[in-house]
Parts: structure tokens; C-alpha cells; sequence
């Protein structure tokens, strides 16, 4: 009895294994362009109340939402959300050799929104004629605090995926505000300038992606080729085909981000 | 309107006091239990979720959380102990419970004896004294301690407790239990490692409802592979490897004259290398960057935040409700946030010892749950000791004279602050 259990529990294992292979050659890209619904909110100035001198000249105003041409939305995290998502090889190389950097550039980060993939040597950097402390709250991975001199530079790796991303701050420049997204497989991105983003190289079938914003948090609404969807805690799942998917533009509801 | 919700909304609470009212009569003091963290509970909504109010954890799950905490490590009186802990089951028995002779005649239940008044028969730094005291006691809840031995992100060793205790915090409301046997020292010690462990277990079963799928309906597994292999084991062995992560600290330069070696140190205070200045200020006097909070405040001040972004807005029922929650919450379950000033390094009271080498510490690791970053990347040992003697020196610096040093300092750092500029404007 016990035999003719594990003998059915392994024909299923390898029927599986049979299908995903089959399926393993198949990827597809995914793409769309984040949308500000409403009327793109003006950012306000920041204050610069140390290293004046320096911080001073560069007209810094906030990052916590960035609307750009065409009121694209950039900053927007899109990540595939299982864990466990089978990744293409020539990927999980390319991420592997990839090298991070996280820049002290003119008093704020750049970018402001980074994402490092468990594994990788980030490098966090000082371009800046002051010294800086990059402060990551990290929640899973061991929380670090660093002092970076001008033009010095520290690394650091993650461990562990985090559950939402974790904010960099500079406690000596209290205006200065990062976030680093940390996931465990390399489809994650973060959207440009004009709201666009692109996730390359997907598995094709059903994949689980999840929508974050530093204002608006997971993303729990959007409209997606004019139809509106409720997305709890971001999460939204879709079945990716074997080429070009485009989920063209995705509207956020102004009000996401009050 | 806020007691109505309430009522709705915590039926469990209201029966259990019920519940205790009809077991013990008219006695004054109820059996001690534990109280839920009730700031993660409804918290840090920003980053989770757009509408605060549903990322909050439900009753429901509020009792799974306090039913899992409850088997896994008991009550304040009878303390569970899993072997996955760590935990010295007897020197717990020892500091847990109420004030008591044990059949041998030795004092039992230490921790209320002295700790519970400031820091709470939870550990969250809650007890009755504590809204009165500056700086708040040390709510033990995440798990982070500022004066230890080991590596920012580590746990304090049993020695580096052992050793608040015995000495106190200087500057604060912490006093010193020299007086204690070194078996009660033990006893407390464990006990506030295990009040720790039983914070961060919490911590990160609230924190665990984000993640879970779909199909698990909102409801953690209570299955024994989650709760311990996946939960308290890796919280305990932190706390196991605390002893594995202490710095190692070279002997000073031996050669060096003292004065040479402050005025080493001087030049890193205020250069760009180590930057100290920037918060403990051109005079030294804890005057720079000083409108920072630290990680226990950090939460309730987000909080504030979302609490602030609301107002003005058209609101749903849900984020009525939150706001209902959090001002409960406000209420019993936190403390006002107060920023965290930077040492004032003029007066040689320093909270996590006054010896060189508790400062090399905290130069090297920087302090954990504070602003103040570590500097042991960019910064050799040697030259940390040189900032260690002039910090030192800082006491006995001004002769009178700390006006003429101010000046001189503000000058210095003008010219280097415009130089600089020189150089990023080329």
C-alpha cells in the first residue's frame, strides 16, 4: 500500500517535471506605462538645513511621487511575487554578474528607487563633497548603518527577500530618502521617468506580479486598458505569453496618493 | 462613536475582564498577561498598503496572534519555555511571576520586583513609570539593544546584559542591580532575553499576515514546521550566536603620545572621514543633526504621518475606523514620540560606560536602534582610537574657554565646507 503511494505521489512528480519542461523554452516580455489619473501634483521643495553650501544649489524637491511626460508615474515597483518562479539561465548569469549601485549623488539617491537582487554585491557610493550615512531598515536582512565618506564607497549583500521595500535614509541629511526593493529572483523593476516599465524574459504561463509605490504603498486599485480592478495588497495575477505582452497604460487614481 | 467601535470590536477583551472579575471576585489585582503589540498591529500602514485602515490586522487575527503567543510561551506568571528558545527554563522560574519565596526560601519572581514598574510585565517599556521618564525605558519587544559588545545588527552576549545591569545607564533612569546576587542578575538577564524572543516572535507573526496567499484566508498556519522552524528559529539563534559577533578590538597604539593621538582624533571629529561633528556639533555639545527619532519611535511617528496626510480628506468608513484604533492605541499602547538628541559629549556621561573601550564600541558598531551609523568601514582601528581619546578629552577641553573653541571649530569648518564647494563646483 505504502509502495503504490509514493509509486502514484512520483508519477506525478515527473508528469510535472514533463509539462514544466515542456514549457521551458517559452518566455515572454512584459511591458505597460503607469498613468497619473488627475491632475499630476506639484512637488514640494525640500528643506535644506545641513551642508547647506553643498546641499543648498541643487534645488531639491520631494521624490515621494514623481510624475513625469505625459504624466507617467515613475518610481512604481513591479516585482513577480512567487518566490519560486522559474527564472531563464542566461537571466539568473547575467544576474549574477550584475553589479548595483546605490549613488550619494547631489544630496539625495540615485536612483531613488533601486532594486538588488538577494546575492548581489551592492555598492553604496559617495559622490557628493560631503560625508553621508546610508541607514537601510531592513526588516528580514540585518539592518545596516554606514558611515560613507566623500568619494568613499561600502558594499553590502542581502540574504533574504524583504516583503516591502525597505527605505534608506541619511540621518545627517534628513531630506534624503531612498528605498531598496530586495527579491530573490531578478523580475523585478522599477518604472522610468516617463512611467514605462518592462520585465524581460518571463516564464510563460500564470505569474503573480505585485505593484508598489512608496506613497500609495501596495497598490490596491488600477485601471488597466480602461477597465478599472481592485488589487489587494498589489497582487495581480496574468497569464504571460510567449513573446510581447503589453498591458499598455495603467491608470493610478490620483487619490492613491494622498 | 469610539467607544461603540470599541465595544464591537473587542468583545474578547471585555469577557476575558468578565471572565476574570467572576473567577477572582473583588480582587484588586487580576492575573498578569501579556498585551499584544498594538502599534505593529495596526502599523507601518504606509509602505503596505494604500488604504491604511485594511492593512491593520483583524480581531480575528489579533487572536490567533495572542493565542499562538500563549502556547508558545506562556504567561507572565508561568512561563513557557520551548527547548528552540535557548531559554534557561529555571532562571526564568526564577524572575518570572509574582514576588514570592520558593519552597527553599529564595526570592522569586525578580522581574516584578524590579523591572516591571518602567519597563512592563510585557517588556514593551510600558510600565506606570514610564510616560514620566526621559528617555523612555527600553521597550524589549524588537529585540534591539544600544550597549553591547558584538556587531551593530547583533544581539547583545549575556555578559554585555549582565553588565547594564550591573553598572545602570548613566544619564538615564536606569539604575545599577549591583546590589543583586550574581544568580539574580542571571535570572533577570534570561528573562529579558525571553521577553525579547517573545516580542520578535510576535513581531514577526504580525508582520507574516502580508505575505500569506490567497487560499490561506488571512489565517497564519499553526503548524509546528511555521511557528518554530520558520519563526523562533532563526529569532533564537541570533540570540545563540551573540557571542560569535563580538568586535574585535586591538590594543591602542602603545607608542603614541596622548596629545598626539587627541589631536589625530580631533582632525577625524571634525573631517569628513568619520564626520562625527555633523550630529554631536562643532562644539561638541550634541547641537548638530538633532531632530532625528530612533527605530522605537520611528513607527508611531509614521503613523502621525498617515494620521496628518488624512486630515482634510473625504474619509471611508475603514479609515474612520483606523483612526478610532489608532488614537486607542495612542491611548494605552504607546508613548508621545520625543527625538533623540545626539550625545552631548561635553559632559562625560556616557550611557553605555565610561570606559575606552565601551566608546570604541560605539564608534566602531555605531549604536543600534539610534542614528548614529557605524564607522568602522571607512575609519581604521587604530584611528577610532584616536577619536576615542579625544572624545575622551572633550570633558576637560574648554578651560573656560569654549566660546574661543566654538569659534574656531565654526571657522575651520566654514572653510572646509567652501573648499569643498571649490572643488564640487570644478
Amino acid at each position: 500500500m505504502l509502495h503504490r503511494v509514493t509509486f502514484v505521489f512520483s508519477l506525478t512528480l515527473a508528469a510535472a517535471s514533463i509539462v514544466s519542461s515542456a514549457m521551458a523554452d517559452e518566455w515572454g516580455t512584459l511591458k505597460g506605462r503607469f498613468v497619473f489619473g488627475g491632475n499630476a501634483p506639484a512637488s514640494p521643495a525640500l528643506t535644506i538645513d545641513k551642508d547647506v553650501e553643498v546641499c543648498g544649489k541643487h534645488n531639491l524637491v520631494s521624490e515621494e511621487v514623481v510624475v513625469g511626460d505625459n504624466r507617467g508615474v515613475a518610481n512604481v515597483v513591479v516585482f513577480v511575487r512567487d518566490k519560486k518562479v522559474k527564472v531563464k539561465p542566461e537571466l539568473e548569469a547575467a544576474a549574477k554578474a550584475a553589479k548595483p549601485v546605490l549613488d550619494n549623488l547631489n544630496c539625495r539617491f540615485e536612483p531613488h528607487v533601486l532594486f538588488v537582487q538577494v546575492g548581489q554585491e551592492l555598492t553604496i557610493k559617495n559622490s557628493d563633497p560631503v560625508g553621508h550615512n546610508s541607514n537601510i531598515a531592513t526588516v528580514k536582512n540585518a539592518p545596516s548603518n554606514n558611515l560613507i565618506p566623500a568619494s568613499g564607497q561600502v558594499t553590502t549583500k542581502f540574504s533574504s527577500d524583504e516583503a516591502v521595500p525597505a527605505q534608506v535614509t541619511c540621518n545627517i541629511h534628513p531630506w534624503m530618502k531612498g528605498w531598496i526593493v530586495v527579491r530573490n529572483n531578478p523580475y523585478a523593476t522599477v518604472s522610468a521617468a516617463d512611467g514605462s516599465f518592462e520585465i524581460a524574459d518571463l516564464p510563460a504561463g500564470e505569474v503573480e506580479l505585485q505593484f508598489w509605490h512608496e506613497k500609495a504603498g501596495y497598490i490596491g486599485e488600477m485601471t488597466v486598458g480602461g477597465k478599472a480592478e481592485k488589487v489587494s495588497k498589489g497582487r495581480k495575477k496574468m497569464k504571460i505569453a510567449a513573446g510581447a505582452n503589453d498591458l499598455g497604460e495603467i491608470v493610478l487614481d490620483a487619490k492613491l496618493f494622498d | 462613536m469610539s467607544t461603540s467601535s470599541k465595544s464591537s470590536r473587542r468583545p474578547c477583551l471585555i469577557a476575558a475582564i468578565l471572565a476574570g472579575l467572576i473567577a477572582t471576585g473583588c480582587s484588586p489585582t487580576p492575573p498578569a498577561a501579556f498585551r499584544l503589540n498594538m502599534v505593529e498591529a495596526i502599523s507601518p500602514t504606509a509602505e503596505k498598503d494604500s488604504i491604511a485602515a485594511e492593512q491593520a490586522l483583524t480581531t480575528e487575527q489579533q487572536r490567533q496572534v495572542a493565542t499562538i503567543l500563549a502556547a508558545m510561551f506562556g504567561t507572565p506568571d508561568e512561563p513557557v519555555c520551548l527547548p528552540e528558545a535557548g531559554l534557561d527554563g529555571s532562571k526564568l522560574q526564577l524572575a518570572a511571576g509574582p514576588v514570592r519565596s520558593d519552597i527553599v526560601g529564595r526570592k522569586n519572581g525578580l522581574y516584578r520586583e524590579h523591572c516591571v514598574h518602567c519597563h512592563g510585565i510585557t517588556g514593551d517599556g510600558l510600565g506606570p513609570t514610564a510616560a514620566f521618564l526621559n528617555p523612555y525605558p527600553r521597550d524589549y519587544r524588537p529585540g534591539v539593544f544600544k550597549f553591547k559588545s558584538t556587531e551593530r545588527a547583533d544581539k547583545p552576549t549575556h555578559g554585555d546584559l549582565v553588565h547594564v545591569l550591573h553598572n545602570g545607564i548613566a544619564g538615564t533612569s536606569m539604575p545599577s542591580f549591583a546590589l543583586l546576587s550574581p544568580t539574580q542578575v542571571d535570572a533577570l538577564v534570561e528573562y529579558v532575553k525571553y521577553l525579547s524572543i517573545r516580542g520578535e516572535t510576535e513581531l514577526a507573526l504580525m508582520r507574516y499576515y502580508f505575505e500569506l496567499d490567497d487560499e490561506d484566508e488571512g489565517k497564519l498556519p499553526e503548524t509546528r514546521e511555521f511557528l518554530v522552524d520558520e519563526i523562533l528559529q532563526p529569532i533564537a539563534d541570533k540570540w545563540a550566536s551573540a557571542a560569535d559577533a563580538v568586535i574585535d578590538v586591538p590594543e591602542p597604539p602603545a607608542d603614541l603620545d596622548l596629545a598626539a593621538s587627541v589631536a589625530k582624533g580631533k582632525e577625524l571629529f571634525y573631517g569628513d572621514r568619520a564626520n562625527c561633528v555633523k550630529c554631536h556639533g562643532v562644539t561638541g555639545l550634541g547641537d548638530g543633526q538633532a531632530n532625528d527619532y530612533d527605530d522605537w519611535s520611528k513607527n508611531i511617528v509614521k503613523i502621525e504621518a498617515k494620521l496628518a496626510s488624512l486630515a482634510g480628506n473625504e474619509l471611508e468608513p475603514a479609515e474612520h475606523r483606523w483612526i478610532a484604533d489608532f488614537h486607542d492605541v495612542l491611548d494605552g499602547d504607546a508613548l508621545q514620540p520625543r527625538t533623540i538628541p545626539p550625545r552631548n559629549l561635553r559632559k562625560g556621561i556616557y550611557r553605555g560606560g565610561r570606559r575606552p573601550l565601551d566608546l570604541y564600541y560605539r564608534i566602531h558598531a555605531g549604536i543600534n536602534g539610534a542614528p548614529m551609523p557605524a564607522a568602522a568601514g571607512t575609519v581604521s582601528p587604530e584611528e577610532i582610537w584616536h577619536i576615542v581619546n579625544y572624545v575622551r578629552s572633550l570633558p576637560y577641553d574648554f578651560d573656560g574657554e569654549l566660546g574661543v573653541d566654538r569659534s574656531m571649530a565654526v571657522q575651520s569648518n566654514v572653510a572646509g565646507a567652501l573648499a569643498a564647494q571649490e572643488t564640487s563646483d570644478q
